[in-house]
């Protein structure tokens, strides 16, 4: 059954602009990218502000790797493997809660909350040998944190977060500075969707709202206009340069600053001029006008975070043709209530199962998905902008708003990364 | 005064039963306008997202629709431009377990299980769950001002959810 895995040669397969149909079908595709990205490089696991008391836990995956993400007593987040040091059973089996402590529900062993074993159970069992500090929950191996952001990396050697991130935290900045506290708050509950099509599918489509959103999203876009004042549609009537960015390490931006979005003309409510004024208050008038006057970029954290408009989502593979999708809409800690409902409201008014604008992106990658079995010639172009790319000196690059060089930056960095874990 | 559940309805039980199995078939059979016509202005639609109970102030629902709201969903599905109703699923709901909670003179509230089947393109959907609404009496007949549906797969991985439920 150990058959010696073939080797897959990752440069016949992406070739710049002409990516391979067999890297969303492939099984043993979809195996290599547990070993050489979900269970090495740096992965979003969640906010803090999701476990905001001591005792608070989520649970998460990590590839296929069950984890928690766990506030202890001493206030400090840490993510641990789910699994009891006993048996390896579960540790957590609900998707959110509390304790001081976790106790395994099959031989009773309890974890403080801060990961140290407490004790098992009918101690007087086990010789005196077994010490107790050998079998606390297991960390991760490595853990960081950006903006309340946690993320985790399963190996144990590798590069810094800090430079897996590198450019796109002024990204996360931009996003994260819309509210006047700075903080972000991930405690607003999670839509939850799955799909029947390849994880890639939905960084690649994600970050490409203004090529795709006249033919998918007309209706959806038309209607928000109506509704916020805001036209979304001057986004891609205007391909201007310097709005998608590929960035080192595989991330991907769409910058709306230098691109003009058609203010709303309606007058500001109360409860927007008392926001307006806490974020002159905070950034000062000049970086307050600038945050405000813009739409904030979309931002795609390699490999599974995104951030759209209004929420963070999470990518989880389950299949080489199955996919998860997680929508943790992002409210503005210290912002007036009425500021952060109208962004609950915009948010279901687009995402999640029953929005009115991405369940279009998610029938189109699960038709995608059978597209790809299709053969016959079996590339996915993506060359707009090609010839007029702007390479950066860092290696990314920039192009024009409805422009693939991101894209093809993101394959790029997937091409080296599934490369460097060959072995 | 409201009375017990299980009680006869002043409204008469016979009027809400036909309402609800109403509303049924013109969500099954996608007569939007229709549907649409059988609310109040001050519609409040709403399926919530993790849990039953949701602060919609501070929580996010999957959806929370207004009058304006609803309008601009039926819209959408009437625009034909909805990628997931092309083609048109199929969909054929039972709806049963009806019991009144509340009633009085002009108003009701009613409570009713469903089981929802939908095929569609590369597969075939089991939906279910409880509907609770919110019924007023004007002139002869029914409207409906409140509409909550609790799913049963609530806080679990879900398909698209682009029909009428």
């Amino acid at each position: 059954m150990s058959a010696q895995p073939s080797i897959i040669d990752w440069d016949a397969l992406i070739r710049g602009s002409r990516i391979h149909g067999r890297l969303y079908r492939d099984p043993e595709v979809f195996e290599r990218e547990f070993v050489a990205i979900w269970h090495k490089v740096w992965v979003y696991v969640g906010h803090t502000s999701e476990v905001p008391k001591a005792g608070d836990y989520v649970r998460r995956q990590i590839g296929r790797q069950p984890v928690i993400m766990l506030r202890g007593d001493d206030d400090r987040v840490r993510v641990f493997f789910n699994r009891c040091r006993h048996r390896g059973n579960l540790v957590c089996h609900r998707d959110r809660g509390n304790g001081r402590e976790l106790r395994c529900p099959y031989h009773g062993w309890t974890y403080a909350n801060t990961g140290g074993l407490l004790a098992p159970t009918f101690e007087e069992g086990y010789d005196d040998k077994l010490r107790r500090e050998d079998f606390g929950l297991t960390e991760v191996p490595r853990l960081g944190a950006y903006r309340g952001l946690m993320f985790a990396s399963l190996s144990a050697s590798g590069i810094s977060l800090d430079e897996h991130l590198g450019q796109v935290k002024e990204y996360i900045d931009l996003f994260m500075d819309v509210s006047p506290t700075g903080e972000a708050e991930l405690c607003t509950g999670i839509q939850k969707l799955r799909y029947n099509g390849n994880w890639k599918f939905l960084p690649e489509n994600s970050l490409e709202g203004d090529y795709h959103g006249p033919f998918l999203h007309r209706i959806a876009f038309e209607l928000h206009s109506r509704r916020t004042g805001l036209d979304l549609s001057s986004l891609y009537q205007n391909d201007v340069p310097d709005v998608i960015r590929s960035l080192p390490g595989g991330h991907m931006v769409e910058d709306y600053r230098g691109a003009s979005v058609a203010a709303p003309a309606r007058k500001p409510t109360p409860a927007r001029l008392a926001y307006v004024e806490m974020m002159e208050g905070r950034y000062g008038k000049e970086k307050a006008a600038a945050l405000l006057g813009t739409t904030p970029p979309l931002v795609y954290v390699f490999p599974n975070l995104i951030y759209v408009m209004t929420h963070i989502r999470r990518v989880q593979p389950v299949a080489v043709d199955a996919t998860y999708v997680y929508y943790h809409p992002l409210l503005l800690k210290g912002a007036p209530p009425e500021i952060n409902e109208a962004r609950l409201r915009e948010h279901e008014f687009g995402f999640g199962p029953g929005g009115l604008i991405s369940p279009d992106d998610i029938e189109i990658m699960e038709r995608n998905q059978v597209g790809v079995n299709a053969q016959g010639d079996d590339w996915q172009f993506i060359g707009r902008g090609l010839h007029r790319d702007r390479i950066l000196p860092d290696g990314g690059s920039t192009g024009y708003t409805m422009d693939e060089n991101h894209l093809r930056g993101m394959w790029q960095h997937y091409a080296q990364v599934m490369k460097q874990h060959a072995a | 005064m409201p009375r017990e559940r299980g009680h006869d309805s002043a409204m008469g039980d016979a009027l809400v039963e036909r309402f609800l199995y109403r509303e049924a078939r013109l969500m099954d059979t996608h007569l939007y306008d229709e549907w649409l016509a059988l609310w109040t202005q001050d519609a409040r639609y709403w399926v919530p997202c993790n849990s039953d109970d949701v602060d919609p102030s501070r929580e996010v629902s999957i959806i929370y629709d207004d009058y304006e709201r609803l309008q601009q969903r039926i819209q959408r599905l009437k625009s034909g431009t909805v990628l997931a109703q092309d083609p048109t699923p199929r969909m054929r709901r039972i709806v049963s377990n009806i019991e009144i909670e509340t009633v009085d003179a002009d108003h009701v509230r009613v409570g009713s299980n469903f089981l929802l089947a939908v095929a569609r393109e590369r597969e075939q959907q089991l939906w279910a769950g409880h509907s609770i609404h919110g019924l007023r009496r004007i002139g002869d007949e029914l409207r409906m001002h409140h509409k909550k549906v609790l799913l049963i797969n609530v806080d679990q991985e879900m398909p698209l959810l682009q029909f009428l439920i």
